[in-house]
This record gives C-alpha cells, sequence and structure tokens, in this order.
C-alpha cells in the first residue's frame, strides 16, 4: 500500500512539474497578488500611521495663536503644513476650492485677531474669578470668539475627519489653557507683588498610554502593517486556489479511461486520494514557504515592512500551514470527485474560492462588514484559515488557542475526504 | 464448477429505466482468445467493465478463477489486465514514466518493471521514443503502449476493449502480431470489436452480444472466413441501423 501511495505522490509531481500553466498558477499568482495586494493596500493601512497629510494653512491672524497652530499641526500626528499665508490669491474661498477639487485634503484658516479675541477672553475670565473675590473690581465686557476654520474634502472617510478635528482641538484647546495659566499667574503676581508663579504643566498628570493587545487582520481590530495582513491572506487564497488544478487532473483521469485502468488494478480509492492529498499538501506548504519569504524579503525591496515572525511560534506556524493545506486539498478532491467536466470543476472551484476568501475577509477586512454578512464570513473555512495565522503571527497564541480555528479546518477536511470518497467510488463504478 | 476461468451468470445491468445487459451467462476457458462483437450499444463494453470490476452488476456473478469479482476484488485485479476503448495514459509522462507508474500499481519493483518494459517496448517498437512525453506520439503509437500498459503485471487474463480503433494498416498489423504472440504464451484474451476481419483472424471463438443479450456463440471463426462471419453476424442482429 505504502509503495501505492509513494507511486501517486510520484506521478502526481511530475504531472504538476511539467504543467507551466498549472506551476504558474500555483507560485507565479499567489507571488504576483501578494505584491500587487501588499502595495495597494499599503497607503490604507498607514493611514493613520507614518503617512503624512499635507495641510493648507493660512495665517490671518499672523500673532500667537496662529503661530502655535501651525506649530501644533507640524510638531504632531500625520501633517505636514503647506503655509499659504503670505500668498494673497488664497484666500478663504481659493482654499475651499482647492479642497473640494481634492487637491488638497484639508485646509486651516486662523482667523484675524485671533490672538487679540484670545488675549481679551482669558483677561475676561481670570478678571471674572479675582472680581468674585474682590468686590470692588468693576465688572468685564462681553468679549467675540475666534473661529478656526477646517475645510475638509467630502471624499475623505468619517475616521479621517475625526482624526483632524480631534487634534486640532487638542492644539487650540493647549493654546487657550497655557494663556489662562501665563494670565492668572500675572494676576497672582500683581495682587502679591512677588514674581509671577510657573503655572503651566511641564508634563501632563493624567496621561494616555494605547496598546495593542495582538492586532487581528480580519476581525475586529486593523492589522499592524499591509505585510502582515497580505501574505497569510493570500497564501491561503493560494493554497484553496489549488482546487482549479488539483480537481481538473481528477476529472481528466475519469473522462481518459485512465481512471478504467485504475480501477482494474489492486489498490482503492482511498489510496489515491492519499496520494493526492499528499502531493499537494507538499505544494500548499511550499506556497507558504514562497510567500513568507517574498513577506520577509521581496516586500522590502519595494518599499513595504517586510512579514515579521521574530515573535511568531514556527511550530505554531507550521501546524497551521498544514491543517489549511490539508483542509485546502480535502476541498479540491471533493470538488475532483463531483465534477463531470474539467470546466465545471475550474469554474465551480475557481468561483467557491473567491466566493469563500471575500466573504472570510480575505479581500476584504471582516469587520467593515454588516452583521449578517459578518455571521455568514465566519462560516468560511478560509476564515478560519485566516483567523488561524492571525493568532500565529499577530496574537502570539499558545496551541490552546489555536485550537478554535484549527479543529474546524480538520473537521472541514475530514467531511470533503469522506464524502469525496463516498462521491468518487459511487461515480466510477456506478 | 466448469473448469471455466471466467464464469458469468444471469449478469444484468440497469441503468435507470434502460437494461444494458439482461440476463447473460458465459463462460471463457483458459487459454481462449474470445472475440465479443455486436452492434453499437449491444452491451459488449458494459459486460467488460462488470467482468473486469470497473462497474457494478444489478445482478447476477462474476467469477474469474473461481473468485468473486464483487467479494474478492484484488484477487481478480491481480490476474487480469484491461486495455481500455480510450488511451489511458497521461500525456505529460514519457513511456516508460507511465509504465512505471502502472507497473507500481501491480506492486511491482523498479527493477522487475524497467526489466518488463525495456522488453515490452521493443517488442511493441517503441523503445527507442520510450523517453519521451507521449502526447507528441501518434495514435498508433500511443495505442501499442496502452495495450503493453496492461502486460507489465502477466496477467493470466487480458480484456481489451476496442483496441484497434482509429490506427493505420501498419499499427494495427503490428497490434495482431502482438496480440497473437500473448495469446500464444498462454495469456487469455477477451476482446471487443466491430471488426469481422479481425474477428475472423484472431479469434478461437466469438459471442454475439445484441440488446444486452448473448444471442450467438461461434467456435472457430477462422475457418469460416471474414465474409461468412460478416454474413452470419448480420443473420443474427439484423440490418436495422443502430444509431443510439
Amino acid at each position: 500500500m505504502v509503495k501505492r501511495i509513494l507511486a501517486h505522490i510520484r506521478k502526481e509531481f511530475l504531472l504538476l512539474v511539467r504543467d507551466r500553466g498549472g506551476l504558474a498558477l500555483l507560485y507565479l499568482m499567489p507571488v504576483a497578488l501578494v505584491t500587487i495586494m501588499a502595495v495597494v493596500q499599503d497607503a490604507p493601512f498607514r493611514d493613520f500611521s507614518d503617512n503624512r497629510i499635507q495641510v493648507l494653512f493660512k495665517d490671518l491672524d499672523g500673532s500667537g495663536v496662529g503661530a502655535r497652530v501651525r506649530e501644533g499641526l507640524m510638531s504632531a500626528g500625520p501633517f505636514s503644513v503647506l503655509d499659504v499665508s503670505a500668498d494673497s490669491a488664497m484666500d478663504a474661498a481659493a482654499l475651499r476650492d482647492a479642497v473640494r477639487r481634492g487637491e488638497h485634503q484639508v485646509a486651516v484658516i486662523v482667523p484675524q485677531r485671533a490672538s487679540e479675541v484670545l488675549k481679551a477672553a482669558s483677561a475676561k475670565a481670570i478678571a471674572k474669578v479675582f472680581t468674585q473675590a474682590d468686590s470692588s473690581v468693576a465688572p468685564t465686557p462681553s468679549i467675540d470668539t475666534a473661529v478656526v476654520r477646517v475645510i475638509i474634502d467630502p471624499t475623505v472617510k468619517q475616521a479621517f475627519r475625526g482624526l483632524v478635528n480631534s487634534h486640532l482641538a487638542k492644539v487650540l484647546a493647549e493654546i487657550t489653557s497655557d494663556r489662562l495659566l501665563n494670565d492668572m499667574g500675572a494676576q497672582i503676581a500683581a495682587l502679591t507683588g512677588t514674581e509671577a508663579p510657573q503655572l503651566k504643566l511641564e508634563e501632563p498628570i493624567l496621561r494616555l498610554h494605547q496598546e495593542l493587545a495582538g492586532a487581528e487582520l480580519s476581525g475586529e481590530r486593523v492589522a499592524e502593517n499591509s505585510t502582515q495582513h497580505n501574505v497569510p491572506a493570500w497564501t491561503i487564497f493560494a493554497m484553496f486556489f489549488i482546487v482549479v488544478l488539483l480537481a481538473g487532473n481528477m476529472v481528466k483521469e475519469r473522462s481518459s479511461g485512465i481512471m478504467t485502468r485504475l480501477l482494474t488494478m489492486p489498490g482503492g480509492t482511498g489510496e489515491r486520494v492519499a496520494g493526492r492529498m499528499l502531493t499537494y499538501l507538499l505544494v500548499c506548504i511550499s506556497q507558504a514557504v514562497l510567500l513568507v519569504l517574498v513577506g520577509m524579503f521581496i516586500l522590502p525591496m519595494i518599499g513595504l515592512a517586510p512579514l515579521d515572525l521574530s515573535s511568531a511560534s514556527l511550530l505554531g506556524l507550521l501546524l497551521v500551514t498544514i491543517c489549511v493545506g490539508a483542509a485546502a486539498t480535502a476541498f479540491g478532491v471533493l470538488v475532483g470527485a463531483l465534477s463531470s467536466t474539467q470546466q465545471r470543476s475550474a469554474v465551480f472551484g475557481s468561483t467557491a474560492v473567491v466566493i469563500l476568501s471575500a466573504i472570510g475577509g480575505i479581500w476584504v477586512p471582516l469587520y467593515i462588514m454588516p452583521e449578517g454578512m459578518k455571521a455568514i464570513g465566519r462560516l468560511s473555512p478560509l476564515n478560519w484559515s485566516m483567523e488561524a495565522f492571525n493568532s500565529v503571527l499577530l496574537r502570539h497564541g499558545s496551541f490552546g488557542e489555536l485550537m478554535p480555528y484549527v479543529l474546524p479546518l480538520i473537521a472541514f477536511a475530514g467531511v470533503c475526504l469522506i464524502v469525496a470518497i463516498l462521491a468518487e467510488t459511487a461515480i466510477s463504478r456506478r | 464448477m466448469s473448469g471455466a476461468i471466467i464464469r458469468v451468470r444471469g449478469l444484468v445491468k440497469r441503468y435507470g429505466g434502460r437494461t444494458a445487459l439482461n440476463g447473460i451467462d458465459l463462460d471463457v476457458q483458459r487459454g481462449e482468445f474470445l472475440g465479443l462483437l455486436g452492434p453499437n450499444g449491444a452491451g459488449k463494453t458494459t459486460l467488460l467493465s462488470i467482468i473486469t470490476g470497473v462497474r457494478k452488476a444489478t445482478a447476477g456473478t462474476v467469477h474469474v478463477q473461481e473468485h468473486d469479482i464483487v467479494a474478492e476484488p484484488d484477487h481478480v485485479h491481480a490476474m487480469i489486465g484491461l486495455v481500455p476503448q480510450e488511451i489511458a495514459l497521461y500525456e505529460t509522462l514519457t513511456a516508460r514514466e507511465n509504465l512505471r507508474y502502472f507497473g507500481s500499481m501491480h506492486g511491482l519493483d523498479k527493477s522487475t518493471i524497467t526489466e518488463r518494459s525495456d522488453a515490452l517496448l521493443e517488442r511493441a517498437g517503441l523503445k527507442d521514443r520510450a523517453d519521451e512525453r507521449i502526447g507528441g506520439w501518434s495514435g498508433g503509437m500511443q495505442r501499442r503502449l496502452n495495450l503493453i500498459a496492461a502486460l507489465l503485471h502477466r496477467p493470466d487474463v487480458l480484456f481489451l476493449d476496442e483496441p484497434t480503433v482509429g490506427i493505420d494498416v501498419q499499427s494495427r498489423a503490428a497490434t495482431w502480431d502482438l496480440l497473437k504472440e500473448i495469446h500464444a504464451g498462454g495469456t487469455t484474451v477477451v476482446y471487443t470489436s466491430h471488426h469481422m476481419e479481425e474477428a475472423e483472424r484472431l479469434c478461437t471463438r466469438v459471442v454475439i452480444v445484441d440488446h444486452g443479450q448473448v444471442v450467438g456463440n461461434i467456435e472457430a471463426p477462422g475457418a469460416e472466413g471474414a465474409a461468412r462471419l460478416e454474413e452470419t453476424f448480420l443473420r443474427i442482429t439484423g440490418k436495422a441501423l443502430r444509431d443510439n
């Protein structure tokens, strides 16, 4: 039996090696897909990280507030400032038009007399405090407010608008609080006759610290970078896409009479299926190795982040690769057993993989889908595969944590194989 | 027990509502060269498929050297060889690679396969091109390889389903010579054909099948001559066209 299985493996291997189109489908297509998709998705993944967003900046104030806003935009956040304050042609209407046309995504206009207004408002607030303390001080008159205008490209995402608003609000709050504290110190100095106390805080007392508890690529959170998402995603896609070749070869064996010959030889369907499974499992593992190497060494050469395996368990990675490969191969065997023509197996197999990958979070992350689609997506074996890879690569999950994804993959492979063996036996001998 | 190497009793095969075989009884004696003749759709290929274990019968039994094809398929498969009507070979493999694969299915070791392959390739006039992929071969060459792929394990019974369809006169003559040689070596041969001349030249007995039943049995057809054989065939099966 072992000899026959080895003979099946040798034959399948020779058929694969001699099929140039098939080899391209197995190896070149996924390399191209990983590279192209990683480049295409690189910008969206960098949206809130190291991509600089150019801001058109118009300072009509010409004093402290304008300078501080400009400094605040430049010193923190994903912004770079294009200062058009000196360009008289770039008035508010021109800025608005430039953003509307999509030439820039954001324009910020600091109004005239903003510094004066802030100064007056601060003085009024301080005076109010001290008026309540000393009834001899006269009440202050009402004053204007200054509005910093932010003009945003209507096509940009809601999250991007929120980022711009929150960053500017933080800068304006800092300017206002600094002014208030400064004026309060001066007022205290005037009343006590001592040197003005330093009220400004060098370091914030209440601080924010954010950390990733292991990002999830296709789940509820967003991946660290494009490479970390695309390498496992397209590895899974490539593994499942072997259905086209595997099922096609099976159908060809039946239609050419080879199956008829094989049915008159010792050894059964189980041995033939085992030979195919092992061959294509090796193909799947080689695909994974190739794409990992592409992620580690090729993608960085075109300016993308390298695939980071430094803290991933290699044993866990191997286990996941074998389980995903087994599920993909078993699916291919099932499609081959149920298809009556090569054309049908190719069309059904490729369409099924594209649909299962689309709903499974390979193409579009699951978290942006509606709830109903998310529920359907979680039924896709490609989603279990994605989550299993994420568990190893990003969440640094233990073997126990891999099981919720790996066990369904093994069960899926088992069911596919049982149905395939029953179907092939029934179809071949009917 | 009749002493027959193949014993078929009450064989019935139905596909849905259509009856392909309708109660066939057939004995094939050791060393016979039996021709199964019949019009298109008579049930010849179905009969061959069931005797070789490719298909399952709806009813009836098949024994090869007293082994039941359903209960002991591996025993039977070790004793028989089948040459299907189609070219049942991998086009992208070489002739040697094809033979090695099919030989391995019978549990032959590499050296035995190499030795037997060389002899058979030589005999079939294919040795010079044995290391070429067979996709580029002529139909006649592929047919000859199709035949010798069923001989590697030296079967006691060789089944052939129209082995000379679509080949030129030279290849057909070479195939006939090879079949005669195999038969002379003691192998029982059962084969289907439409060619009366072929049956007349090769067969020691002809069984005519029509409408899923054995309708004629002709001993020593060579003594009748091809023309007489065809006349007998038409008398038994009629002249109505069989286009299904």
